[in-house]
């Protein structure tokens, strides 16, 4: 097993670090999640009351707060949504390539190649994670808000906390993705998470929902107790491991 | 001294291979074996149930009865293990369109067992006994049809598998390309790896098949001679009586009203 999953891992590594759909993916969240954020700031700053408005209470609050709230939200819907496409891309692309044949009758059982890529995927994510938080960064420093609000400079650790939950609570994409052999049923399930996280999050309930919990820290931090993100990764775990069932008692039967 | 001969384990033996579908197609009861050194083709039209059978015999679908058993161990137990010894290509080539030819040879050495040294040099050979040099740096999308297959054989052969399953494995390979295929197999099965392939193309097949058999309607339903002279014509008039017993089988009245009437 721990040879095979070594193997695995090397395998999925290869395949990802080549494939222009997770660097889209990774390119497509920063810079959109950068401008979407550099938007606001800009209109926030302008003074203009009626886009103050729009903007919502957060756009008052300036300083590593406020672009941190910002970024927050949009990640918690955006980002869960590329999540969500990468993990369709990552298990569903075997079935739409016709690769997933293959996969048969190899010394790496498929249950393992699953898990391999699960892992991949939540390093990946990681990076993304990172990446995100230094881009967010940048862009503060850039406002000024290093001289302005040197605390607030904290905030940006909810960044990666966030980033990280948002991408496990998009691990179901991966289990539809197989038990519907493409990309598609993947990225539906992933709209369905999303929706379902975001509407229960506006309407203020589900903190103790693993799957509501990211988007109820990006709304409202102070809503959400410390243990109930704790339960988090009981989405991952529950749903890795339907995923790593499928793929163990895959049939080439459609 | 006594020499001491070990048996050598028939390298694929099926035995009553079941598994249906909706609308009555599938493989309804096929015994089948590979020894050895042994090229068995078989043939059979469009949806006669080659493919399916060759999933049953991967384990790429669970039978609803019989058996598979590889190198004399039931496939469904064993350790996982056992499949390096197995190299296949049924239906896509394991290509991933990302990589270049070289990094899928990699990807396919690793997969099949081979260690991260071990890989370079099966894949370097394979390079050279499947004339890929001009494709090693090409990413497999911008492959033709054609130079796909030939990197997926090259991918389900280069680890040097005791057991080959093939299926349409002259699928839009160009004329330079089947002979490469022809010669890599035979070399194969002078090494004693057992290969089964099937083939639409009975001349291709009689070239190096020591063993052929026809499958239609999910059953084998006999054998044909490698070396026989007209092989299209012995193939379709055993695909004939089949089909008119079967008929005969589904319809008794209708067939005593067509002898009345005739």
């Amino acid at each position: 097993m721990t040879a095979g999953f070594g193997t695995a891992i090397t395998v999925e590594a290869r395949k990802a670090a080549a494939s222009r759909v997770m660097a889209s993916i990774t390119v497509i969240l920063l810079v959109g999640v950068a401008l979407l954020a550099l938007g606001m700031l800009i209109g926030a700053g302008s003074g203009d009351e009626q886009l103050l408005a729009k903007l919502g209470p957060l756009a008052r609050l300036g300083g590593w707060v406020g672009l941190v709230g910002v970024v927050s939200q949009i990640t918690s819907a955006g980002g869960l949504l590329a999540f969500g496409v990468a993990l369709s891309w990552l298990f569903g692309r075997e079935f739409a390539d016709g690769t997933i044949g293959g996969l048969f009758a190899l010394p790496v059982r498929r249950s393992t190649i699953a898990l391999a890529k699960l892992a991949v995927y939540v390093v990946w994510a990681a990076g993304v994670a990172v990446l995100l938080t230094a881009v967010v960064a940048i862009l503060g420093l850039a406002f000024g808000y290093g001289a302005t609000d040197p605390s607030g400079v904290v905030e940006l650790l909810r960044i990666p906390v966030l980033v990280v939950l948002t991408a496990l609570i998009a691990v179901p994409a991966a289990w539809i993705a197989t038990l519907g052999r493409g990309l598609l049923p993947g990225i539906a399930a992933t709209v369905v998470l999303l929706v379902l996280a975001q509407v229960m999050a506006v309407v203020g309930i589900g903190a103790w929902v693993p799957i509501v919990a990211p988007a109820l820290l990006a709304i409202d931090p102070a809503a959400v107790p410390l243990v109930s993100l704790a339960i988090v990764p009981s989405v991952p775990v529950a749903f890795g491991a339907l995923a790593a069932l499928a793929w163990s008692r895959l049939q080439l039967d459609r | 001294m006594t020499a001491v001969t070990v048996p050598v384990a028939t390298r694929l033996e099926a035995r009553g291979l079941v598994r249906e579908f909706a609308g009555g197609a599938g493989v309804h009861g096929v015994d089948l074996t590979v020894e050895p050194g042994e090229i068995h083709a078989i043939v059979g039209l469009n949806g006669a149930g080659k493919t399916t059978l060759m999933r049953l015999l991967l384990g790429m679908l669970r039978p609803t009865a019989g058996s598979v058993c590889i190198d004399g161990i039931e496939i469904a137990r064993g350790a996982a293990s056992r499949w390096s010894r197995v190299g296949q290509l049924v239906e896509h080539p394991l290509a991933y369109a990302e990589l270049d030819g070289r990094s899928n040879l990699i990807v396919a050495a690793r997969l099949h067992g081979a260690e991260r040294r071990a890989a370079g040099a099966l894949v370097d050979r394979a390079i050279a006994e499947f004339d890929l040099g001009r494709y090693a740096s090409v990413r497999a999308s911008r492959l033709s049809l054609g130079n796909r297959q030939r990197l997926g054989l090259a991918a389900a052969l280069q680890h040097d598998p005791a057991l080959i399953v093939l299926d349409e494995p002259t699928n839009a390979l160009d004329p330079a390309g089947v002979i490469l295929l022809r010669e890599a197999l035979l070399r194969r099965a002078g090494a004693d790896a057992g290969i089964l392939v099937s083939s639409h193309h009975l001349d291709e097949v009689a070239r190096i098949a020591d063993r052929i058999t026809v499958v239609n309607a999910g059953r084998t339903i006999g054998s044909l001679d490698p070396g026989g002279v007209d092989l299209e014509r012995a193939f379709f008039a055993m695909l004939l009586d089949d089909d008119r017993a079967r008929d005969r089988a589904d319809d008794p009245a209708g067939d005593r009203e067509r002898e009345a009437a005739a």
